[in-house]
């Protein structure tokens, strides 16, 4: 976990800079937060920062996982991230159903697609 | 045919009629000669004779019609002519219009006068040297912008860069006509070691590029990116940057060319600027090959 203990000074470079994650713990990280998205759908849970406490009593493994393969930044945009995609989704979902239903009610008044 | 054989006939009696006076035996001779002469000039391509039968002329004729008409001008080898010149000129007439459209977006995107993407900057390379804009010049460069502590996006872009930076050179046979840029946006953590780190993992062409926070910021807004980046960062501070995620495509005289966006697929992207490599040097204009 040394990549993510971000006040120790293993992941400060010698020019001052801080060395960022690797492939292999991005890739760590992205699989943590993969398993603990899956949980949150399987209890019907959109948003992990305002339903913390849920997500922590239903996914308390997943969601520690996560936290120890993620900086701290990432774990917040992951989960925010999350809510945003659902939301995209869902306003998608409803603009095509809102048209579908336009071309029903104009077909139904004798448009044709041409 | 019947026409004609009538004429002579009558010409056969009005001679003969006339000529019965003075005397028979000296007009005699005469006849068959203008017999033969009338026959000759009414139907001149015919060594035929008189026993030709007008109905066999006439499916002659018709014969002739028919064979035109199966061959004539409407062949198959004409019909090929017509459809390979009209095949060749649509062609001709999509790749000129793809390519003036290419070169109107590059002329679009120069703008009048200043240009409106990229512009002069200082930064400097991971080896510590500084790097202006005139590096650029001479090749078609490809800029991104990200950091390092990025958590989705800038990985997959950057997976996505070093693609296009193998498939472009395949495509140049090897020219180095093509740049690839990482311009930071985090220089606080992103600090040549860390970049050079960082870039390694992604492609070995890729020059990264870092600097103060003032030259960055002002890199930032020659290419029009936005810049969050926090100024005063505690060591230690965890924290996120926005930024644009766009590649700019920039020509060989440091002009914005096009974008490459999320929606860009690696194949999609060499295609795009592979077709305004080509055409810069189809106008025969400089590029950089060592």
């Amino acid at each position: 976990m040394g990549w993510f203990s971000w006040s120790s000074n293993s992941n400060q470079a010698s020019d001052g800079g801080r060395i960022a994650p690797d492939r292999t713990s991005r890739q760590k990280c992205w699989e943590a937060r993969d398993t603990f998205f899956s949980c949150l759908d399987n209890n019907d849970i959109i948003d992990s920062v305002k339903g913390d406490k849920e997500a922590r009593k239903k996914c308390g493994k997943e969601i520690a996982e996560f936290e120890a393969s993620c900086a701290t930044a990432w774990v917040k945009y992951f989960k925010e991230k999350r809510v945003m995609e659902y939301n995209r989704d869902k306003t998608i979902e409803r603009i095509k159903k809102e048209d579908a239903a336009t071309v029903q009610d104009l077909k139904s008044q004798g448009w044709t697609s041409r | 045919m019947s026409l004609p054989l009538r004429s002579i006939t009558r010409t056969l009696t009005r001679t003969s009629r006339t000529c019965h006076t003075p005397s028979i035996a000296t007009t005699r001779p005469v006849l068959p000669q203008t017999l033969r002469q009338n026959v000759s000039l009414t139907s001149p391509r015919t060594a035929v004779p008189f026993s030709t039968s007008p109905m066999r002329s006439k499916s002659r004729t018709m014969g002739q019609i028919r064979a035109r008409n199966a061959t004539g001008p409407f062949s198959w080898k004409s019909a090929l002519l017509f459809v390979l010149t009209g095949a060749g000129m649509i062609v001709y007439f999509r790749v000129e219009k793809d390519r003036l459209e290419r070169k109107r977006i590059a002329e679009m995107s120069k703008g009048v006068g200043k240009p409106k993407v990229g512009g002069p900057f200082v930064l400097k390379d991971l080896e510590g040297k500084v790097f202006t804009e005139d590096e650029l010049k001479g090749r078609y460069s490809f800029v991104y912008f990200g950091f390092t502590h990025c958590p989705d996006i800038c990985p997959d872009e950057l997976d996505k860069m070093a693609e296009i930076i193998d498939k472009v050179k395949e495509a140049n046979k090897g020219d180095n006509v093509f740049l690839p840029v990482f311009i930071t946006c985090d220089p606080v953590r992103d600090t040549p070691e860390v970049l050079k780190n960082y870039l390694q993992e992604f492609h070995k062409d890729i020059i990264g590029l870092t600097g103060t926070y003032d030259q960055v910021k002002q890199v930032c807004k020659a290419y029009r990116v936005y810049f969050s980046t926090p100024k005063d960062v505690k060591p230690g501070d965890d924290y996120l940057v926005d930024h644009s995620i766009y590649f700019y495509l920039m020509d060989p005289d440091g002009d914005f060319v096009e974008c490459i966006g999320r929606q860009d697929t690696p194949e999609s992207a060499t295609k795009t600027i592979m077709e305004h490599i080509n055409d810069w040097k189809r106008e025969g204009k400089p590029l950089k090959k060592d």
